[in-house]
């Protein structure tokens, strides 16, 4: 077919070079999607999340003495297991924290900023700076003891907010410093 | 900003006549103007929207108690509920009426602000810059009533709208011209004929009965083409413009009864139901218990049938210097706008009966225009011919880049799908996917063609990318795919389970496509429509004391 083609071949002259880029994500097999180039954010956000998760870890634990509480009393032995399910929960998030923590990443890019999460179920977001619609920095109390902060952006995409948890406070002010300038400078239209 | 403060004259009546507007407005303007005059709607809006509320609880009373109301009728009963229904009406009238006195709108420089409320007060403002388009609704019976509603889209998730009701029909015309005239802030007919040639003369000719020297002003007795009283009502007074698209009735009926997923549709929920009734009479014999639960589908079913009809009857779209103006309705009528810079992706769609005569179905989204199908808003051309669909596309979007972008569409519709170069899923067992769904990356715009029977092509200019997200899972790595979802604004595309390779290959493109594309700082260069006046030429001139290149609030930001 001479005008289709899967061949990438943008743009008008002089908007940008016109060979293909390089892939920019990495894909290593047995390793996460693109985390090579992506930076890791604050170990810190492994205590934590730790400390934000005790709430709920209390709650489990409550939970699992009712459970073998009852069991005990009324002599039902299968009101033992309802116990398993916190059990189960509470395992998952002390085992697998960190290292959810550490499967988060981003890259602040010449042109987008990449964000990544996730271990099973990775995603991998874009965002190029022209595009960003508003930048958000949320410290929640457990953060502020840490010194760590949450960095949110969003594009004009149906309501699809990026979140970036556990930048160092004066990363994620130097993230969105750079987000703002190089937005302004590079802004592109709806 | 940079541009100097030059204090505004209210508009004499409220809606500035975009002739008279001053051609800048100060860059700060950020909110209403308080000197604008502000204006209510027209004063029967009250018995319009109370006898609506009181036909709603009418309904869900009725709906669910008919039965017990059958048995139990007596005179007295009756006249009490009557008694009932009227005090209703007479309080609904009553609030709608105080919710009225509340509600004004004004018009001015700055942009449209609505307020309302009695207690809380809600004030509502759409900047200028960011009024993405402007629709008339008449729903039948403010129709009957000679009024219509006033829809200003905003750009922005949910309920981004505005919403003027009720006007009278011709101030609605004449309020749409003039929020028009603010958003596009542009220059008038006058200025447009003096600058040398109609901007339509300079378009391919379509058909015939275009009105030369285009326009928003009703056309003038004495001038070229002189529209009858009988076509501007017959038209809801879209009469002015290179003709795009008219839809005759007999073929908008022949497109249903071709479609053969509508027929199904209907035919599935009339046997549905005849089987729900037989059965109930063989179970039990008859009972208004079973009818009235079978209303909702007794009423869903023409209601579709009538809205899909709606949607196409009298469907007529013309070019216009403010973009593309289209009118639809049969008992409830609505004139839409779409400014051709706007569109962030266009699906297009052909039945498998449809492939004879050639017809296609156009849908347009819009940042801000809500995704809804029953009014049909989104719809740039219900079923329209190849050389239709050459002008909405040729007027409305963006360039595809290849050397014939019809006969590439054409192609991609008519093609079987394993004869389309392009991207499909590598895994063998999504043997169905892999023989329907391909993805083409076009010089101007990334293409997914779809379905079977059905055929569907969804085009994604690649300039307005908004993001990209790049999924994995244990299942996706096992097979060696990815899946890729592409965000417009408005829109979100998933291109799934592709080679891993081919994913990050096209997510590498796009990057930097959503990064490079559409700045502002190289506004010449944007790509526009083939057919529209401004392509070919450079940005809109410079206005009078704003700087040469318009800041980003200036021009399109939304």
């Amino acid at each position: 077919m001479g005008p289709m083609t899967s061949a990438p071949d943008p743009h008008e002259p002089g908007t940008a070079a016109s060979e293909p880029p390089r892939p920019v994500l990495s894909d290593v097999p047995g390793g996460l999607l693109g985390q090579d180039a992506l930076r890791p954010v604050s170990p810190k956000l492994v205590p934590a999340r730790y400390l934000a998760a005790t709430v709920g870890y209390a709650l489990g634990l409550i939970a699992i003495a009712g459970a073998i509480v009852g069991a005990v009393l009324t002599g039902w032995w299968w009101l033992g297991l309802l116990a398993l399910l916190p059990v189960a929960l509470i395992v998952q998030s002390l085992a697998l924290t960190p290292r959810r923590v550490r499967a988060i990443g981003y890259h602040d890019g010449e042109d987008e900023l990449t964000i990544a999460s996730g271990i099973m179920f990775r995603t991998v977001s874009s965002i190029p700076y022209g595009r960003v619609q508003s930048v958000k920095i949320d410290e929640g109390p457990v953060d502020r003891r840490y010194g760590l902060a949450q960095l949110s952006v969003s594009t004009a995409a149906g309501g699809s907010t990026v979140t970036l948890p556990g930048l160092p406070k004066e990363e994620a002010e130097r993230l969105r410093t750079l987000l703002t300038d190089r937005g302004i400078s590079t802004m592109a239209a709806l | 900003m940079s541009s100097p403060e030059q204090p505004l004259p209210p508009p004499p009546d409220g809606h500035p006549d975009p002739a008279s507007a001053p051609a800048s407005a100060p860059a700060t303007a950020a909110g209403p103007d308080p000197a604008a005059e502000r204006r209510r709607t027209h004063p029967i809006t009250p018995l319009v929207t109370g006898w609506k509320i009181v036909i709603g609880i009418i309904a869900v009373l009725t709906a669910q108690n008919i039965a017990r109301l059958a048995n139990d009728f007596t005179i007295t009963r009756a006249l009490i509920g009557l008694g009932v229904i009227a005090a209703a009406v007479l309080v609904s009238v009553l609030f709608a009426a105080l919710s009225w006195w509340f509600t004004t709108y004004a018009v001015d420089e700055g942009g449209v602000s609505l307020h309302k409320g009695m207690l809380s007060r809600t004030r509502e403002y759409a900047p200028r810059a960011r009024i993405e388009s402007v629709s008339v609704e008449r729903p039948l019976l403010a129709r009957l009533l000679g009024l219509a509603k006033v829809r200003i889209e905003v750009a922005g998730g949910g309920e981004s709208y505005l919403d003027i009701e009720y006007v009278r029909s011709a101030d609605a015309e004449e309020l749409r011209r003039g929020i028009l005239g603010v958003a596009a802030r542009t220059r008038t007919p006058e200025e447009e004929r003096r600058d040398g040639g109609a901007p339509g003369a300079a378009s391919g000719s379509v058909t015939a009965s275009s009105v030369p020297g285009t326009g928003e002003e009703p056309a003038r007795d004495g001038g070229d083409g002189a529209v009858s009283a009988r076509d501007r009502l017959l038209y809801d007074g879209v009469t002015d413009g290179e003709l795009i698209a008219q839809i005759p009735t007999g073929r908008l009926v022949r497109s249903l009864l071709r479609d053969l997923g509508f027929l199904a549709g209907i035919v599935m929920s009339i046997v549905g139901v005849a089987v729900a009734i037989a059965l109930g009479f063989w179970q039990e014999g008859f009972s208004i218990a079973m009818i009235i639960a079978l209303l909702p589908t007794l009423i869903a079913v023409p209601r579709y049938v009538f809205g899909r009809i709606e949607s196409g009857w009298g469907f007529l779209s013309r070019i216009t210097d403010r973009g593309l103006r289209m009118r639809r309705g049969l008992a409830n009528t609505r004139t839409d706008n779409i400014a051709s810079g706007r569109i962030q992706r266009i699906a297009l769609r052909r039945p498998l009966l449809w492939r004879g005569p050639g017809w296609t179905a156009v849908t347009a989204t819009v940042a801000g225009i809500e995704d809804d199908d029953e009014n049909g808003a989104e719809s740039v051309l219900p079923v329209g011919t190849r050389e239709e669909l050459r002008a909405t596309l040729g007027h409305l979007a963006a360039p595809l880049g290849t050397a014939d972008d019809l006969a590439t569409l054409e192609h991609l519709l008519t093609a079987p799908a394993r004869e389309i170069e392009g991207l499909r899923t590598s895994v063998g067992l999504f043997w169905i996917s892999r023989r329907t769904r391909v993805s083409v990356l076009l010089p101007g715009a990334l293409v997914v063609r779809r379905g079977v029977l059905t055929r569907s092509v969804e085009v994604i200019p690649r300039e307005r990318l908004q993001q990209l997200r790049v999924g994995d899972g244990p299942l996706a790595r096992r097979l060696g795919v990815l899946d890729l979802t592409i965000d417009v604004a408005g829109h979100s595309l998933n291109l799934d389970d592709l080679a891993r390779e081919d994913v990050l290959r096209l997510h590498a493109v796009l990057t930097r496509d959503a990064a490079t594309l559409r700045r502002y700082r190289d506004q010449e260069r944007w790509p526009r429509p083939v057919l529209s006046p401004a392509a070919g030429r450079p940005a809109p001139p410079p206005v009078q004391g704003a700087p040469e290149t318009a800041p980003p609030d200036e021009e399109e930001r939304r």
